[in-house]
Protein backbone atom coordinates (compact mmCIF):
# COMPACT_ATOMS: atom_id res chain seq x y z
CA UNK A 1 0.00 0.00 0.00
CA UNK A 2 2.54 2.41 0.89
CA UNK A 3 4.62 1.63 -2.09
CA UNK A 4 1.47 1.97 -4.41
CA UNK A 5 1.12 5.81 -2.75
CA UNK A 6 4.84 6.20 -3.43
CA UNK A 7 4.00 5.50 -7.42
CA UNK A 8 1.24 7.68 -7.48
CA UNK A 9 3.40 10.46 -5.94
CA UNK A 10 6.06 10.40 -8.43
CA UNK A 11 3.53 10.15 -11.38
CA UNK A 12 1.76 12.80 -10.11
CA UNK A 13 4.93 14.87 -9.83
CA UNK A 14 5.73 13.74 -13.28
CA UNK A 15 2.60 15.22 -14.32
CA UNK A 16 3.60 18.87 -12.75
CA UNK A 17 6.76 18.84 -14.08
CA UNK A 18 5.95 18.39 -17.82
CA UNK A 19 3.15 20.84 -17.10
CA UNK A 20 6.30 24.13 -15.34
CA UNK A 21 8.30 22.88 -18.74
CA UNK A 22 5.53 23.40 -20.90
CA UNK A 23 5.17 27.12 -19.51
CA UNK A 24 8.96 27.87 -20.51
CA UNK A 25 8.89 30.08 -23.92
CA UNK A 26 9.17 28.39 -27.01
CA UNK A 27 11.18 31.71 -28.22
CA UNK A 28 14.21 31.07 -26.66
CA UNK A 29 15.73 29.86 -29.78
CA UNK A 30 18.46 32.18 -31.75
CA UNK A 31 16.27 34.03 -34.21
CA UNK A 32 17.06 34.35 -37.27
CA UNK A 33 14.14 35.56 -39.19
CA UNK A 34 13.72 39.16 -39.40
CA UNK A 35 10.46 40.08 -37.60
CA UNK A 36 8.92 43.30 -38.94
CA UNK A 37 6.34 45.42 -38.02
CA UNK A 38 4.43 46.93 -41.11
CA UNK A 39 2.16 49.44 -41.70
CA UNK A 40 -1.22 48.15 -43.36
CA UNK A 41 -0.58 50.80 -45.71
CA UNK A 42 2.05 48.67 -47.46
CA UNK A 43 1.05 45.28 -46.90
CA UNK A 44 1.33 44.08 -50.86
CA UNK A 45 5.08 45.81 -51.60
CA UNK A 46 6.08 44.79 -48.63
CA UNK A 47 5.29 41.29 -49.30
CA UNK A 48 7.01 41.71 -52.85
CA UNK A 49 10.07 43.26 -50.94
CA UNK A 50 10.46 40.70 -48.48
CA UNK A 51 10.25 38.02 -51.20
CA UNK A 52 12.97 39.48 -53.44
CA UNK A 53 15.34 40.25 -50.35
CA UNK A 54 14.82 36.68 -49.29
CA UNK A 55 15.84 35.47 -52.54
CA UNK A 56 18.75 37.68 -53.02
CA UNK A 57 20.06 37.05 -48.86
CA UNK A 58 18.68 34.00 -47.97
CA UNK A 59 17.19 35.78 -45.22
CA UNK A 60 13.30 35.08 -44.19
CA UNK A 61 11.69 37.99 -43.64
CA UNK A 62 7.95 38.13 -41.41
CA UNK A 63 5.43 40.87 -41.09
CA UNK A 64 3.04 42.18 -39.02
CA UNK A 65 0.61 44.21 -40.71
CA UNK A 66 -1.38 46.57 -38.57
CA UNK A 67 -1.70 50.22 -38.20
CA UNK A 68 1.66 52.59 -37.00
CA UNK A 69 -0.49 53.28 -33.67
CA UNK A 70 -0.98 50.25 -32.96
CA UNK A 71 2.72 48.93 -33.90
CA UNK A 72 4.07 52.08 -31.44
CA UNK A 73 2.55 50.67 -28.87
CA UNK A 74 3.72 47.23 -29.14
CA UNK A 75 7.31 48.43 -29.87
CA UNK A 76 7.13 51.15 -26.19
CA UNK A 77 5.75 47.36 -24.62
CA UNK A 78 8.76 45.39 -25.97
CA UNK A 79 7.50 43.80 -29.07
CA UNK A 80 9.84 41.91 -30.33
CA UNK A 81 10.20 43.49 -34.30
CA UNK A 82 13.49 43.92 -35.60
CA UNK A 83 12.19 46.91 -37.96
CA UNK A 84 9.34 49.11 -37.75
CA UNK A 85 7.96 50.65 -41.36
CA UNK A 86 5.45 53.14 -40.42
CA UNK A 87 3.25 55.20 -42.10
CA UNK A 88 4.12 58.34 -40.45
CA UNK A 89 7.60 60.17 -39.27
CA UNK A 90 6.46 61.21 -36.40
CA UNK A 91 6.01 57.87 -34.31
CA UNK A 92 9.97 56.59 -35.61
CA UNK A 93 11.22 60.00 -34.88
CA UNK A 94 9.93 59.85 -31.41
CA UNK A 95 11.43 55.53 -31.09
CA UNK A 96 14.17 57.23 -32.03
CA UNK A 97 14.23 60.08 -29.55
CA UNK A 98 13.48 57.47 -26.52
CA UNK A 99 16.46 55.60 -27.59
CA UNK A 100 14.19 52.44 -28.83
CA UNK A 101 15.17 53.00 -32.68
CA UNK A 102 18.16 54.09 -34.44
CA UNK A 103 18.15 57.19 -36.54
CA UNK A 104 14.92 57.07 -39.04
CA UNK A 105 14.87 57.50 -42.71
CA UNK A 106 12.44 57.50 -45.37
CA UNK A 107 11.18 54.64 -47.33
CA UNK A 108 8.29 55.27 -49.36
CA UNK A 109 5.83 58.05 -50.58
CA UNK A 110 2.19 57.43 -50.19
CA UNK A 111 -1.34 58.96 -51.25
CA UNK A 112 -4.66 58.82 -50.35
CA UNK A 113 -7.83 58.35 -52.62
CA UNK A 114 -11.76 57.86 -52.22
CA UNK A 115 -12.35 54.67 -53.38
CA UNK A 116 -15.16 52.78 -54.15
CA UNK A 117 -17.46 50.92 -56.80
CA UNK A 118 -20.21 53.11 -56.94
CA UNK A 119 -21.20 54.54 -60.39
CA UNK A 120 -22.36 58.00 -59.32
CA UNK A 121 -18.57 58.23 -58.58
CA UNK A 122 -17.42 58.46 -61.93
CA UNK A 123 -19.60 61.48 -62.60
CA UNK A 124 -16.35 64.20 -61.35
CA UNK A 125 -13.20 63.98 -61.25
CA UNK A 126 -13.13 65.49 -57.80
CA UNK A 127 -13.08 63.90 -54.27
CA UNK A 128 -15.01 67.19 -52.99
CA UNK A 129 -18.15 66.73 -55.16
CA UNK A 130 -18.05 63.27 -55.17
CA UNK A 131 -18.14 63.38 -51.22
CA UNK A 132 -21.58 65.48 -52.17
CA UNK A 133 -23.36 62.78 -53.76
CA UNK A 134 -26.75 61.50 -51.94
CA UNK A 135 -25.78 57.79 -53.18
CA UNK A 136 -22.69 58.09 -50.74
CA UNK A 137 -24.32 57.42 -47.24
CA UNK A 138 -21.49 55.42 -45.91
CA UNK A 139 -17.59 55.99 -45.91
CA UNK A 140 -14.95 54.52 -44.41
CA UNK A 141 -11.93 56.22 -42.98
CA UNK A 142 -9.54 55.09 -40.99
CA UNK A 143 -9.08 55.99 -37.72
CA UNK A 144 -7.35 59.27 -37.22
CA UNK A 145 -5.94 58.30 -33.70
CA UNK A 146 -3.65 55.44 -34.53
CA UNK A 147 -3.26 55.70 -38.61
CA UNK A 148 -1.31 58.34 -39.94
CA UNK A 149 -3.35 57.83 -43.23
CA UNK A 150 -6.90 58.83 -41.02
CA UNK A 151 -5.19 61.45 -39.73
CA UNK A 152 -4.20 62.78 -42.70
CA UNK A 153 -8.29 62.19 -44.44
CA UNK A 154 -8.81 64.00 -41.19
CA UNK A 155 -6.87 66.73 -42.32
CA UNK A 156 -8.04 67.23 -45.76
CA UNK A 157 -11.85 67.10 -44.76
CA UNK A 158 -10.96 70.07 -42.09
CA UNK A 159 -8.82 71.91 -44.98
CA UNK A 160 -12.10 71.71 -47.36
CA UNK A 161 -14.38 72.08 -44.00
CA UNK A 162 -16.41 69.13 -44.30
CA UNK A 163 -15.16 67.04 -41.36
CA UNK A 164 -17.75 68.05 -39.02
CA UNK A 165 -20.21 67.50 -41.63
CA UNK A 166 -19.44 63.89 -42.77
CA UNK A 167 -19.39 62.87 -39.24
CA UNK A 168 -22.53 61.22 -39.42
CA UNK A 169 -21.69 59.07 -42.94
CA UNK A 170 -18.02 58.02 -41.24
CA UNK A 171 -17.25 54.64 -40.83
CA UNK A 172 -14.11 54.59 -38.42
CA UNK A 173 -11.67 51.56 -39.44
CA UNK A 174 -9.03 50.25 -37.54
CA UNK A 175 -6.20 50.42 -40.56
CA UNK A 176 -6.33 52.16 -43.81
CA UNK A 177 -6.32 48.29 -45.14
CA UNK A 178 -9.65 47.69 -43.40
CA UNK A 179 -10.71 50.88 -45.26
CA UNK A 180 -10.79 49.57 -48.46
CA UNK A 181 -11.83 45.83 -46.98
CA UNK A 182 -15.19 47.60 -46.05
CA UNK A 183 -15.01 49.58 -49.67
CA UNK A 184 -14.33 46.33 -51.83
CA UNK A 185 -17.00 44.17 -49.65
CA UNK A 186 -19.43 47.13 -50.20
CA UNK A 187 -20.68 47.35 -46.50
CA UNK A 188 -19.64 51.02 -47.27
CA UNK A 189 -20.40 53.31 -50.32
CA UNK A 190 -16.65 54.33 -50.58
CA UNK A 191 -13.67 54.26 -48.83
CA UNK A 192 -10.44 56.79 -47.67
CA UNK A 193 -7.65 54.56 -48.58
CA UNK A 194 -3.95 53.84 -49.44
CA UNK A 195 -3.22 55.01 -53.60
CA UNK A 196 -1.48 51.31 -53.40
CA UNK A 197 -4.65 49.38 -52.68
CA UNK A 198 -5.82 50.36 -56.77
CA UNK A 199 -2.68 48.34 -57.85
CA UNK A 200 -4.46 45.40 -57.11
CA UNK A 201 -7.40 43.12 -59.38
CA UNK A 202 -10.10 44.39 -56.79
CA UNK A 203 -8.55 47.72 -56.93
CA UNK A 204 -8.74 48.13 -60.64
CA UNK A 205 -12.68 47.33 -60.85
CA UNK A 206 -13.56 50.60 -58.70
CA UNK A 207 -13.50 54.32 -59.37
CA UNK A 208 -10.61 56.32 -57.19
CA UNK A 209 -10.26 59.76 -57.11
CA UNK A 210 -6.66 61.38 -55.50
CA UNK A 211 -7.42 63.33 -52.26
CA UNK A 212 -5.24 66.10 -53.50
CA UNK A 213 -5.71 68.44 -50.39
CA UNK A 214 -3.57 65.86 -48.31
CA UNK A 215 0.02 65.96 -48.62
CA UNK A 216 1.86 63.47 -49.87
CA UNK A 217 2.26 60.86 -46.27
CA UNK A 218 6.04 60.47 -45.92
CA UNK A 219 6.78 57.08 -44.17
CA UNK A 220 9.65 56.57 -42.08
CA UNK A 221 11.19 53.48 -40.98
CA UNK A 222 13.49 52.09 -38.04
CA UNK A 223 16.16 49.81 -37.15
CA UNK A 224 14.91 48.76 -33.29
CA UNK A 225 17.29 48.79 -30.98
CA UNK A 226 16.36 45.82 -29.14
CA UNK A 227 17.08 43.56 -32.40
CA UNK A 228 19.73 40.94 -31.87
CA UNK A 229 20.09 40.55 -35.44
CA UNK A 230 21.49 43.97 -36.45
CA UNK A 231 23.26 43.44 -39.33
CA UNK A 232 20.58 41.53 -41.15
CA UNK A 233 17.88 44.29 -39.85
CA UNK A 234 20.54 46.80 -41.52
CA UNK A 235 20.69 44.46 -44.76
CA UNK A 236 17.03 45.12 -44.77
CA UNK A 237 17.11 48.59 -44.32
CA UNK A 238 19.87 49.38 -47.37
CA UNK A 239 17.72 46.96 -49.57
CA UNK A 240 14.47 49.07 -48.69
CA UNK A 241 15.99 52.22 -50.11
CA UNK A 242 17.96 50.46 -53.06
CA UNK A 243 16.83 51.13 -56.35
CA UNK A 244 15.89 47.36 -56.61
CA UNK A 245 13.55 48.33 -53.85
CA UNK A 246 12.56 51.69 -55.44
CA UNK A 247 10.93 49.71 -58.83
CA UNK A 248 8.74 47.43 -56.75
CA UNK A 249 7.24 50.20 -54.58
CA UNK A 250 6.57 52.03 -57.93
CA UNK A 251 4.97 49.23 -59.30
CA UNK A 252 2.41 49.67 -56.16
CA UNK A 253 2.37 53.46 -56.54
CA UNK A 254 4.77 54.94 -54.12
CA UNK A 255 7.02 56.84 -54.92
CA UNK B 1 -6.30 28.47 -54.22
CA UNK B 2 -4.98 25.18 -53.35
CA UNK B 3 -5.47 24.12 -49.29
CA UNK B 4 -1.37 23.43 -49.71
CA UNK B 5 -1.06 27.49 -50.50
CA UNK B 6 -2.42 28.68 -47.09
CA UNK B 7 -0.18 29.15 -44.13
CA UNK B 8 -1.04 26.59 -41.88
CA UNK B 9 1.50 27.61 -39.26
CA UNK B 10 -1.40 29.85 -37.32
CA UNK B 11 -2.75 26.27 -36.67
CA UNK B 12 -0.06 24.30 -35.29
CA UNK B 13 0.09 27.58 -32.73
CA UNK B 14 -3.53 27.71 -31.94
CA UNK B 15 -3.47 23.60 -31.44
CA UNK B 16 -0.12 24.36 -29.50
CA UNK B 17 -1.63 26.70 -27.08
CA UNK B 18 -4.67 25.17 -26.64
CA UNK B 19 -3.12 21.52 -25.81
CA UNK B 20 -1.04 23.71 -23.58
CA UNK B 21 -3.82 25.41 -21.78
CA UNK B 22 -5.78 22.53 -21.72
CA UNK B 23 -3.29 20.51 -19.95
CA UNK B 24 -2.15 23.43 -17.75
CA UNK B 25 -5.38 24.41 -16.61
CA UNK B 26 -6.75 20.84 -15.57
CA UNK B 27 -3.98 20.68 -13.38
CA UNK B 28 -4.38 24.41 -11.50
CA UNK B 29 -8.49 24.26 -11.33
CA UNK B 30 -8.73 20.29 -10.20
CA UNK B 31 -7.65 21.94 -6.93
CA UNK B 32 -9.17 25.23 -7.17
CA UNK B 33 -12.77 23.59 -7.50
CA UNK B 34 -12.30 20.81 -5.14
CA UNK B 35 -11.90 24.05 -2.37
CA UNK B 36 -14.62 25.87 -3.61
CA UNK B 37 -17.10 23.06 -3.32
CA UNK B 38 -16.31 21.37 -0.39
CA UNK B 39 -14.62 24.26 1.61
CA UNK B 40 -16.43 26.16 4.52
CA UNK B 41 -14.90 28.76 3.90
CA UNK B 42 -17.50 31.64 4.15
CA UNK B 43 -15.61 33.90 1.22
CA UNK B 44 -16.19 31.32 -1.07
CA UNK B 45 -18.44 33.26 -3.27
CA UNK B 46 -16.04 36.34 -3.39
CA UNK B 47 -13.17 33.77 -4.84
CA UNK B 48 -15.99 32.02 -6.77
CA UNK B 49 -17.02 34.87 -8.96
CA UNK B 50 -13.88 36.29 -9.53
CA UNK B 51 -12.79 33.06 -11.41
CA UNK B 52 -15.87 33.36 -13.06
CA UNK B 53 -14.77 36.95 -14.24
CA UNK B 54 -13.49 36.06 -17.79
CA UNK B 55 -16.62 34.92 -18.77
CA UNK B 56 -18.62 37.90 -19.07
CA UNK B 57 -15.65 40.47 -18.93
CA UNK B 58 -15.03 42.16 -23.19
CA UNK B 59 -11.69 40.46 -23.82
CA UNK B 60 -10.79 44.60 -24.30
CA UNK B 61 -11.10 44.88 -20.28
CA UNK B 62 -9.16 41.69 -19.60
CA UNK B 63 -7.05 42.30 -22.26
CA UNK B 64 -6.02 45.96 -20.93
CA UNK B 65 -5.15 44.85 -17.47
CA UNK B 66 -3.28 41.90 -18.74
CA UNK B 67 -1.48 44.36 -21.01
CA UNK B 68 -0.82 46.67 -17.96
CA UNK B 69 0.66 43.41 -15.64
CA UNK B 70 2.25 41.77 -18.33
CA UNK B 71 4.47 45.22 -19.21
CA UNK B 72 8.01 44.43 -19.00
CA UNK B 73 8.12 47.16 -16.02
CA UNK B 74 4.75 45.24 -14.79
CA UNK B 75 4.19 43.12 -11.31
CA UNK B 76 3.99 40.24 -13.75
CA UNK B 77 5.86 41.16 -16.30
CA UNK B 78 8.96 42.37 -14.38
CA UNK B 79 9.07 38.96 -12.54
CA UNK B 80 9.29 37.39 -15.45
CA UNK B 81 12.13 39.71 -17.08
CA UNK B 82 14.19 38.57 -14.29
CA UNK B 83 13.73 35.34 -14.69
CA UNK B 84 13.95 34.85 -18.52
CA UNK B 85 15.67 38.33 -19.62
CA UNK B 86 12.81 37.95 -21.93
CA UNK B 87 9.52 40.32 -22.51
CA UNK B 88 6.38 38.14 -21.80
CA UNK B 89 4.32 40.66 -23.81
CA UNK B 90 3.81 39.39 -27.66
CA UNK B 91 5.77 36.16 -26.81
CA UNK B 92 4.03 32.42 -26.97
CA UNK B 93 5.00 32.42 -23.05
CA UNK B 94 2.44 35.94 -22.82
CA UNK B 95 -0.62 34.29 -24.73
CA UNK B 96 -0.43 31.42 -22.65
CA UNK B 97 -0.68 32.91 -19.55
CA UNK B 98 -3.76 35.07 -21.01
CA UNK B 99 -5.49 31.98 -22.07
CA UNK B 100 -4.85 30.33 -18.85
CA UNK B 101 -6.40 33.24 -16.78
CA UNK B 102 -9.56 33.66 -20.05
CA UNK B 103 -10.47 30.30 -19.92
CA UNK B 104 -10.19 29.59 -16.01
CA UNK B 105 -13.82 29.32 -15.24
CA UNK B 106 -14.70 26.76 -18.01
CA UNK B 107 -12.02 24.35 -16.20
CA UNK B 108 -13.46 25.10 -12.98
CA UNK B 109 -17.58 24.88 -13.55
CA UNK B 110 -17.58 21.80 -14.72
CA UNK B 111 -15.22 20.00 -12.65
CA UNK B 112 -17.07 21.93 -9.59
CA UNK B 113 -20.45 20.54 -10.80
CA UNK B 114 -19.10 17.02 -10.94
CA UNK B 115 -17.41 17.44 -7.21
CA UNK B 116 -20.76 18.27 -6.00
CA UNK B 117 -22.62 15.70 -6.90
CA UNK B 118 -20.58 13.31 -5.44
CA UNK B 119 -22.27 11.60 -2.69
CA UNK B 120 -20.96 12.99 0.60
CA UNK B 121 -21.01 10.28 2.25
CA UNK B 122 -18.12 8.47 0.17
CA UNK B 123 -15.57 11.26 0.77
CA UNK B 124 -16.58 11.13 4.98
CA UNK B 125 -16.65 7.16 4.19
CA UNK B 126 -12.95 7.02 2.47
CA UNK B 127 -11.75 9.69 5.72
CA UNK B 128 -12.87 7.15 8.49
CA UNK B 129 -11.37 4.76 6.49
CA UNK B 130 -8.46 6.43 7.32
CA UNK B 131 -7.55 8.67 4.07
CA UNK B 132 -6.27 12.32 4.25
CA UNK B 133 -7.91 15.00 2.38
CA UNK B 134 -5.33 15.05 -0.21
CA UNK B 135 -6.14 11.05 -0.76
CA UNK B 136 -9.38 11.32 -0.76
CA UNK B 137 -9.42 13.75 -3.23
CA UNK B 138 -7.24 12.06 -5.97
CA UNK B 139 -8.37 8.31 -4.88
CA UNK B 140 -12.63 9.17 -4.25
CA UNK B 141 -13.45 12.84 -5.90
CA UNK B 142 -11.35 12.38 -9.41
CA UNK B 143 -11.87 8.91 -10.46
CA UNK B 144 -15.20 9.66 -9.63
CA UNK B 145 -16.16 12.82 -12.23
CA UNK B 146 -14.00 11.59 -14.81
CA UNK B 147 -16.60 12.89 -17.56
CA UNK B 148 -16.69 16.61 -15.30
CA UNK B 149 -13.15 16.81 -16.17
CA UNK B 150 -13.12 15.85 -19.94
CA UNK B 151 -15.67 18.09 -20.40
CA UNK B 152 -13.30 21.12 -18.56
CA UNK B 153 -10.75 19.92 -21.28
CA UNK B 154 -12.50 19.99 -23.93
CA UNK B 155 -14.76 23.13 -23.24
CA UNK B 156 -11.19 24.76 -22.47
CA UNK B 157 -9.49 23.45 -25.31
CA UNK B 158 -11.99 24.99 -28.27
CA UNK B 159 -12.39 27.92 -26.35
CA UNK B 160 -8.63 28.57 -26.23
CA UNK B 161 -8.88 27.62 -30.15
CA UNK B 162 -11.64 30.34 -30.34
CA UNK B 163 -9.85 33.27 -28.39
CA UNK B 164 -9.13 36.39 -30.04
CA UNK B 165 -9.54 39.55 -28.79
CA UNK B 166 -7.06 38.97 -25.88
CA UNK B 167 -4.80 37.13 -27.47
CA UNK B 168 -4.10 40.20 -30.00
CA UNK B 169 -4.06 42.53 -27.35
CA UNK B 170 -1.39 41.24 -25.26
CA UNK B 171 0.42 38.98 -28.60
CA UNK B 172 0.03 41.54 -30.93
CA UNK B 173 -0.06 39.17 -34.46
CA UNK B 174 3.74 37.78 -34.27
CA UNK B 175 4.10 35.34 -36.74
CA UNK B 176 4.93 31.97 -35.56
CA UNK B 177 4.89 33.38 -31.88
CA UNK B 178 1.23 34.76 -31.22
CA UNK B 179 -0.20 34.89 -34.66
CA UNK B 180 -3.12 32.08 -34.17
CA UNK B 181 -5.77 30.89 -35.87
CA UNK B 182 -8.54 33.07 -35.27
CA UNK B 183 -5.89 36.18 -36.21
CA UNK B 184 -4.81 35.03 -39.17
CA UNK B 185 -8.25 34.80 -40.69
CA UNK B 186 -8.75 38.70 -38.97
CA UNK B 187 -5.83 39.48 -41.52
CA UNK B 188 -6.52 37.37 -44.20
CA UNK B 189 -10.26 39.40 -44.09
CA UNK B 190 -8.34 42.55 -44.02
CA UNK B 191 -6.03 41.88 -47.10
CA UNK B 192 -8.95 40.31 -49.18
CA UNK B 193 -7.48 36.75 -49.06
CA UNK B 194 -11.13 36.20 -48.69
CA UNK B 195 -10.07 32.93 -50.05
CA UNK B 196 -7.39 31.98 -47.76
CA UNK B 197 -9.94 32.86 -44.73
CA UNK B 198 -12.54 31.10 -46.21
CA UNK B 199 -10.21 27.48 -45.85
CA UNK B 200 -9.00 28.58 -42.65
CA UNK B 201 -12.46 29.14 -40.79
CA UNK B 202 -14.08 26.34 -42.95
CA UNK B 203 -11.42 23.82 -41.48
CA UNK B 204 -11.87 26.16 -37.41
CA UNK B 205 -15.68 25.55 -38.27
CA UNK B 206 -15.24 21.62 -38.91
CA UNK B 207 -12.74 21.38 -35.93
CA UNK B 208 -15.03 22.73 -33.53
CA UNK B 209 -18.08 21.28 -34.67
CA UNK B 210 -16.35 17.49 -34.28
CA UNK B 211 -15.75 18.80 -31.04
CA UNK B 212 -19.20 19.38 -29.66
CA UNK B 213 -20.46 16.38 -31.59
CA UNK B 214 -17.97 14.67 -29.05
CA UNK B 215 -19.57 16.18 -26.30
CA UNK B 216 -23.38 15.59 -27.42
CA UNK B 217 -22.10 11.88 -27.68
CA UNK B 218 -20.13 11.91 -24.19
CA UNK B 219 -23.13 13.14 -22.60
CA UNK B 220 -25.62 10.56 -24.12
CA UNK B 221 -23.36 7.92 -22.55
CA UNK B 222 -23.73 7.13 -18.28
CA UNK B 223 -20.59 7.41 -16.96
CA UNK B 224 -19.10 8.73 -13.51
CA UNK B 225 -20.08 11.94 -12.56
CA UNK B 226 -22.59 13.13 -14.17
Amino acid sequence: MVKNDAFKGKHRFSIFAVGLMLLFPAGLFAAERLTVGVAANFILPFKALAQTFGRKHSIPVEATFTSSGNLYGQIINGAPYDLFLSADRERPEKLFQNRLAEKPFVYARGKIVLWGLNKDLYSTDKWEKALMLPSLKKISIANPDTTPYGFATMKALQTIGQWPVVQNRLIFAQTIAQSFQYAHIGSVDAGFCAYSSIFTDEGNRGRHLLIYHAPDIIQAACILKRTKIHNRAEAFAEFLISPEAERIKQTYGYR
Amino acid sequence: MAIGEVDWTPFCLSGKLAIMTTAILLILAAPLAYFLTFSRFRAKFLCSAAINLPLVLPPTVLGFYLLIVMKPDGFIGSIWGWFSNASLLFSFSGILFASLIYSLPFAVTPMQTAFAKIDIRHIESAKVLGLSSTAAFFRVVLPNSLNGIFAAAILIFVHTLGEFGVILMVGGSIPGRTKVSSIAIYEAVEALRYKEAGIMSLALLLICYVVLITINLLNRKNGYGT
